[in-house]
């Protein structure tokens, strides 16, 4: 057996190392690049791309909002299923496994019409709130897990010497555990963070006027497809990035102390 | 310090207390009587159960047959606030756990302000007092990853003593740690053994055994197998297996 342990972790966000102290690092040179770019186009051919920067910031608002919510929306979600995951009881614990398995093995986009049309059909759920749901269900499945092997991540002997102390079960997981296992979960949550906000771009095809969605509106008035996409992918691109180096910073906050 | 000819109630009662792992006796009709005041050290082999009698009494191990009461507490029923029994019975780990994200003065103000809503500046006042006592008052506002082990494991007992116990349980406290801080972590229950606390403890120092029990406990493949005082154990002792393992570690 070698002594190394090579750790290969594929992600669906970003895999920049902000540590990375170089002038020139791929996090700098899209962000860059991609701001100097819109500012290229905008400058220099404010027809058509102007136009469409002057349209989509209704769309980036709702995004924004369609993101916010269901992070914690997943958030909460992703908890309750990773302590069901841990849970003693077979009843919550069949319960929690069986939302994972099931969430897990239907693609996000089916999971979005079907709880659309069914919300829509019964509930008469807004639009935003129903995509919002959707999406909070299908990445708290994700996040459930994430959360499940951060808690287990931690020592038994940290639940023992809470306990022996007097702490109950709820005080020992949330003064004790969580906060330690939250620096494991961290990286991995903000993947799902990342990845989340671009397939919120999903929801254009519902009724929500996402970015994707106002660009689409756009480009089929005016015809200027190649424009308008180009300009979307570049505000994604942007704001993706941004996200990430949020992420890393909050990651940077949590290494205060040392196992 | 023998045993006083008084009548007196014990403080840890345990009754053909036995545990299974499996097929494995872990604890074997076990009995045992700690009184208060009383310094308890268990010995014996490794795998023998001594660590599972000692977490049995606070129901780390939940026992499978027998009677373990504690304070007056029938740790075993269901109608026992197990919380507010281990509120009095203060545990020291071989490993330590302490919590690395507090520093070592919330590690000791945690649980009297959570627990017993003592009042923040007044439990940091204690703390400062019990981290004087076991010297390492200096290091107050560290984190415990920057400890070595034997500061640790003192931060530890003064932990366990914030909540005001009426009984310490040492589970092989010096057994993790570098030979040349094992003596540092003995001075600090010695003075505790001093001024009366009751203790049980499971360890392999003989000489601290020597120097500070009221009853020495053998025990092997989960029974107790001889009971008495430290001259009783290393001048007299009885059972062969008891002869052999002392032979053995001294």
């Amino acid at each position: 057996m070698s002594d190394t342990i090579v750790k290969i972790q594929v992600t669906d966000g970003t895999v920049t190392d902000f540590k990375d102290k170089n002038l020139l690092n791929a996090w700098r040179l899209s962000f860059l690049g991609a701001i100097l770019c819109m500012a290229y186009l905008v400058f220099f051919h404010p027809d058509p791309y102007m136009r469409v920067l002057k349209f989509i910031p209704d769309g980036l608002w709702v995004t924004f909002k369609v993101t916010f919510m269901s992070i914690t929306g997943a958030l909460i979600l992703g908890l309750v299923t990773g302590l069901g995951r841990i849970s003693r009881n077979r009843f919550i614990n069949l319960v929690a496994s069986t939302y994972v398995e099931v969430v897990r093995g239907i693609p996000l986009l089916v999971q979005l019409f079907y709880i659309y049309y069914a919300l829509g059909r019964f509930l008469r759920v807004p639009d935003l709130l129903s995509a919002v749901i959707a999406m909070s269900v299908c990445y708290g499945a994700y996040m459930g897990e994430v959360f499940r092997a951060g808690i287990e991540s931690i020592d038994k002997g940290q639940t023992e010497a809470a306990r022996s102390l007097g702490f109950n079960r709820a005080q020992t997981m949330f003064l004790v555990i969580l906060p330690q296992a939250w620096r494991t979960i961290l990286p991995p949550v903000g993947n799902e963070f990342i990845a989340l906000l671009k397939d919120t771009s999903l929801v254009s095809i519902l009724a929500v006027s996402d970015v994707l969605r106002r660009g689409r509106e756009f480009a089929s008035e005016t015809f200027f497809y190649f424009e308008t996409y180009t300009l979307i992918a570049l505000i994604y691109l942007v704001i993706t990035l941004l996200l990430s180096r949020v992420v890393s910073l909050m990651e940077e906050r949590l290494s205060h102390y040392e196992r | 310090m023998s045993a006083e000819p008084i009548i007196r109630t014990p403080i840890i009662r345990m009754e053909g207390v036995s545990k299974f792992f499996g097929d494995l006796k872990a604890l074997d009709n076990v009995s045992l009587e700690v009184f208060p005041g009383q310094r308890v050290v268990i010995i014996g082999p490794s795998g023998s159960g001594k660590s599972t009698l000692l977490r049995a009494i606070n129901r780390l191990e939940t026992v499978n047959q027998g009677t373990v009461v504690v304070d007056g507490f029938d740790i075993r029923s269901k109608h026992t606030d197990i919380n507010a029994v281990r509120m009095e019975l203060g545990m020291v780990f071989q490993s330590f756990n302490l919590f690395p994200h507090k520093t070592v003065l919330q590690n000791l103000t945690m649980a009297p302000t959570r627990l017993k809503k003592v009042p923040k500046a007044e439990a940091e006042e204690r703390a400062m007092a019990l981290l004087a006592k076991v010297d390492i008052q200096e290091k107050a506002q560290v984190y415990p990853a920057k400890l070595s082990g034997g500061q640790r494991q003192r931060v530890a007992i003064a932990r366990a003593l914030a909540m005001n116990p009426k009984i310490m349980l040492f589970d092989e406290p010096t057994s993790a740690l570098d030979p040349e801080m094992i003596g540092e972590v003995l001075d600090v229950m010695v003075n505790l053994a001093r001024e009366g606390m009751t203790m049980v403890v499971v360890t392999h120092e003989m000489g601290f055994a020597r120097e500070v029990a009221d009853l020495m406990v053998f025990m092997d493949e989960g029974k107790i197998i001889e009971t008495g005082t430290p001259d009783e154990f290393f001048n007299h002792a009885k059972h062969p297996r008891l002869q052999k393992f002392l032979d053995q570690i001294l």
